[in-house]
């Protein structure tokens, strides 16, 4: 379900004149509507971040990456890229808990930003990847 | 990741135990699932656990990450009869040939194991040879101690559970740009739930809260069900227990064109424990 979630935003979001689809407003409350009725609430809540290019891929030398999101309160969430997960309240009770949401609004964005190419880049140590993926202190 | 606990268990099909001779095997079938949960006895699940490390060291040639909380005081009596003919120490030889190529790591908290996992990608544990089976014993030993980082235990299996499958997903890139490669890599955990503890003789239940999350991520669940029946005493066992595979992993399994030109995985095993301790597969 997920996956073809990806294909169908990169459908969405494809194109070669990304900005075409901001600029037409037919087009872009359709591509609204559907988020908005795939995703629910937090479809909007991820296009913000999108609109603050929120999200920043992460590369260590070692070739491993991850996702750093900003969420609204400037708190920084760790995504992983291969399957979903975000320590954000937010996924940890309307997803998993209620099971009531497909993701939270962090993946959300990755997704976004990803298919329309506005994520950051930004390559950390290794160690500094362990610690993010882990979510732990460094030692 | 069906595919290492089927050639576990058709290793120790027979009295015979572990098979020294490669050639005579069937190749095992071809990778299409990459983690899987055994749910059960933590027990009996160690025992697998630890077979499936031997049978893919020595079968395979995997590398393999073995984390667990408590330290390993014996090996299962099949592996300590696997091969009758052998000299003690031809045995301890092949043993030690084995177990280089296994690493155990004692991690006492979710924190240190989470920290662990998520080193896997450094250069220090992809040299020479990244891992390809990483292996988690008695993930409940780790959810339910006090984890400063989750407030919760479901939040603690995701990010453990995504932390896994994502550094298995790594690495197995890195494997399969390797001239020799022996990816993907896979992931087998164990897990017993707060029912299973709690009944004696019960079903593995499906309304553990912990359980739906881990079977999120994990896409093969192998449930080990004890059979309490009478034919286990007459025919003289000291255990008998249901092996069921399950999960999304088996079902795309079966729908691959692969399957067309080779037997389907079986889903359905029974494992025999003898009084003396040694383990006997058997397909239903």
């Amino acid at each position: 379900c997920f996956f073809y979630q990806q294909s169908s935003l990169r459908q969405l979001y494809g194109g070669a004149d990304k900005t075409y689809l901001f600029k037409q407003k037919h087009y872009h409350s359709n591509v609204l509507s559907i988020l908005k009725f795939v995703f629910g609430p937090c479809a909007l809540q991820a296009l913000d971040l999108v609109d603050q290019r929120s999200v920043t891929c992460l590369s260590s030398s070692s070739g491993r990456k991850a996702f750093q999101v900003i969420g609204g309160s400037g708190r920084l969430y760790t995504c992983f890229v291969s399957c979903h997960y975000c320590p954000c309240p937010a996924f940890a009770y309307t997803v998993l808990r209620r099971n009531e949401g497909l993701l939270c609004k962090h993946i959300l964005a990755v997704y976004l930003c990803q298919a329309i190419g506005v994520t950051q880049q930004e390559s950390v140590s290794d160690q500094q990847m362990s610690t993010l993926l882990s979510g732990t202190v460094a030692p | 990741m069906s595919d290492i606990l089927t050639v576990v268990f058709r290793t120790f099909m027979s009295h015979t135990g572990l098979k020294t001779d490669l050639a005579a095997d069937p190749p095992p079938p071809a990778a299409t699932t990459r983690s899987a949960l055994v749910v059960g006895d933590h027990s009996v699940s160690r025992s697998v656990l630890l077979l499936a490390a031997v049978t893919a060291a020595s079968h395979l040639g995997l590398r393999v990450m073995f984390f667990t909380r408590t330290q390993i005081q014996s090996l299962p009596a099949s592996l300590q009869k696997c091969v009758p003919s052998l000299s003690p120490e031809s045995l301890k030889f092949l043993f030690s040939f084995s177990f280089k190529k296994i690493k155990f790591s004692y991690p006492r908290t979710v924190e240190e194991l989470l920290h662990q996992i998520a080193s896997l990608h450094e250069s220090t544990n992809t040299s020479p040879t990244p891992p390809s089976l990483i292996i988690v014993d008695r993930l409940e030993g780790f959810l339910r101690g006090h984890s400063e980082l989750h407030p919760g235990e479901q939040s603690c299996a995701a990010h453990l559970s995504a932390l896994l499958c994502d550094t298995a997903a790594f690495l197995t890139q890195v494997l399969e740009k390797r001239p020799s490669s022996s990816g993907p890599c896979r992931v087998i955990a164990s897990f017993r739930s707060q029912e299973d503890a709690g009944q004696a003789g019960g079903e593995p239940s499906a309304t553990d809260p912990v359980l739906d999350i881990l079977d999120r991520y994990f896409q093969v669940r192998c449930t080990l069900d004890q059979d309490r029946g009478y034919e286990a005493a007459a025919a003289g066992l000291q255990q008998v227990w249901n092996i069921y595979l399950s999960g999304r992993g088996i079902a795309d399994a079966s729908d691959t064109k692969d399957c067309e030109d080779r037997p389907a995985e079986a889903q359905e095993w029974q494992l025999l424990i003898y009084p003396d301790g040694l383990m006997e597969f058997k397909v239903v």
